[in-house]
């Protein structure tokens, strides 16, 4: 039976009269990935920093590992990782001289060349932190939050500013994280990330946490349409807006983009070619994703946005 | 947790040493400006200068170049630059409070201060035959008095500095008139009165003239009104600084 890590009860957080986070509450299991996602000013870095002790709740009840993070935080910050949005050092720093700082306070840190080693920083030792560039900075960050030996990370907007191949090594490095025993708490605005890595997560919009569960359950809550599209010399497309759980079709030049609710919409869209001896080709099929839930939050309507650009088409 | 501390403090003591600007205003500049000074106008008795040399009374007087260059420019920009990269904020979440950076960004501002004055105590005695008549603990405590006072004042900047541009800009409005109106560099004796009675109103003004009359053997009470200035100036400046410091 694995620990409950991290257990936040309808915490709130106020900032004058602004409430940036109402009432939220969640647990994080040991060992799990555990992803909070939403648009800016929706309460993320917020509710992080109250469970890593530095913001103080206006009202709920926030434990790591039974610890009150805001009245002891002495002992929690030799077992939990920290790594801060958009923290710079020192230009003049070098790399090994913040290791070696960050390893001095910790009672059983991890020998730093290791870390460096594995985030593939061990040439750039003895480089300024100025000269590094933006995912090298990204990557001692990492070791810095990773020094402490901590049973807990918190990392918010890890990936920002990375390109794809340092972001997917990014990726497999949480993995391994994970295999270790390590509980990893991700703040994130890439819903790929997300989706890569994330045992559950919790999807954050102005400060109440709108939905939460596996990345499946989570989309699936949204009831969101799948996008079906193909190729085909098709003259009568108002057949198939009356199949079963087809919501809109639109046609774009030689693709007919089909929208509609669940598996049954793509049988059915499919059975119908298929009755009709329709000869279609590129046929695409999108499920929902974490995606379309974020750009549904934000407002983004794929069926009417989309339809809009391309000059209308039947809604 | 006490070896962090140490290493902390030899960090932040290279990080200062790696600082151009810092380094050549505390450690070339005023040495620079005596050699300068002192080619020209030697450091023989004159009346102007009181009867002392040039070398004399201006070793004391760039007294107030040096506690300004760490206390009003160096200190309060470092301060401003680790609250606004959210380096304070990474610290508190580590086991050491901020509150150490903060002393140990102080610890090593006031030890190159000291550093500074030596080095242009040794310049002038190498170079000038400078003398030397008063006393040293009437000098020292003079002269940590004032590095206490300026430095409160910096501190006060970097407290309400919204960011680091601000704070530069605050910093060289401070810095500027206090090197050139309070004697530092140009004896107060020559400008007119009205700049004179302006000067009275810059604390490094009182600095100035308290070093320089310790320094040349005067008594410590001959400038208490001086040390009384320089004492409230750091006691209002600390529990402001106290009072509005943020930490991000």
């Amino acid at each position: 039976m694995k620990m409950n890590m991290i257990a936040v009860d309808s915490l709130t957080v106020k900032y004058g009269e602004l409430i940036a986070v109402d009432g939220v509450s969640f647990n994080v299991m040991e060992q799990e990935i555990f992803g909070i996602v939403g648009p800016n000013g929706a309460g993320k870095t917020s509710t992080v920093e109250c469970i890593e002790g530095l913001r103080r709740a206006y009202r709920g009840k926030v434990s790591v590992m039974g610890l009150d993070p805001w009245k002891e935080r002495q002992k929690l910050y030799g077992v939990m990782g920290v790594q801060l949005q958009d923290t710079a050092y020192q230009d003049r720093v070098r790399v090994w001289e913040l290791c070696d700082l960050f390893s001095s306070l910790y009672r059983d840190p991890v020998p730093y060349g290791e870390l460096l080693e594995i985030m593939n920083l061990t040439d750039k030792k003895r480089a300024y932190v100025a000269n590094l560039s933006g995912g090298q900075r990204q990557k001692l960050s990492i070791v810095l939050a990773l020094i402490p030996n901590p049973r807990v990370v918190f990392l918010d907007e890890l990936t920002t500013g990375l390109d794809p191949h340092a972001r997917r090594q990014m990726w497999d490095l949480l993995l391994q994280l994970k295999e270790r025993g390590l509980t990893i708490v991700l703040v994130s605005h890439y819903m790929d990330e997300v989706e890569a890595v994330c045992d559950r997560v919790a999807i954050m919009n102005r400060g109440r946490i709108i939905s939460m569960g596996t990345i499946n359950e989570v989309v699936n809550s949204f009831n969101l349409k799948t996008e079906i599209s193909f190729s085909a010399s098709l003259h009568n497309i108002g057949d198939i807006e009356g199949l079963t759980g087809v919501v809109s079709i639109a046609r774009i030049r030689d693709t007919i983009k089909v929208c509609g609710h669940g598996d049954e919409c793509v049988a059915a869209v499919l059975q119908y070619l298929n009755d009709n001896r329709i000869a279609y080709t590129n046929l695409a099929v999108k499920p929902p994703d974490l995606e379309a839930v974020f750009l549904n939050l934000s407002g983004y309507d794929p069926a009417k946005d989309g339809d809009a650009a391309n000059g209308g088409g039947r809604g | 947790m006490k070896s962090g501390l140490i290493k902390l403090a030899i960090l932040e003591f290279k990080l200062f040493t790696r600082n151009f600007l810092s380094m050549f205003f505390l450690l070339v500049f005023p040495s620079l400006m005596l050699l300068l000074f002192g080619g020209i106008y030697g450091n023989e008795p004159e009346l102007i200068f009181g009867g002392y040399g040039s070398v004399d009374v201006s070793v004391p007087a760039y007294a107030g170049i040096i506690v300004s260059v760490t206390g009003l420019m160096s200190l309060p920009l470092e301060v401003c630059e680790y609250r606004e990269k959210k380096i304070l904020k990474r610290f508190q979440a580590t086991p050491l409070s901020p509150a150490y950076v903060i002393i140990s960004q102080v610890s090593v501002n006031l030890l190159m201060t000291i550093a500074g004055m030596l080095l242009l105590f040794l310049t002038g005695t190498i170079v000038f035959n400078m003398r030397f008549m008063g006393s040293l603990l009437p000098v020292i405590a003079v002269f940590l008095l004032s590095m206490l006072s300026v430095f409160s004042m910096g501190f006060l900047i970097a407290g309400f500095a919204p960011n680091m541009r601000a704070a530069t800009a605050i910093a060289n409005l401070v810095f500027f008139p206090m090197l050139f109106l309070t004697g530092a560099t140009i004896p107060i004796e020559l400008m007119p009165e009205l700049m004179q009675n302006i000067a009275r109103f810059l604390p490094v003004t009182h600095v100035v003239k308290a070093m320089k009359a310790v320094w040349l053997g005067e008594s410590i009470s001959s400038v208490y009104s001086s040390l009384l200035v320089l004492a409230g100036v750091m006691l209002v400046c600390f529990f402001l600084s106290l009072r509005f410091f943020r930490w991000e």
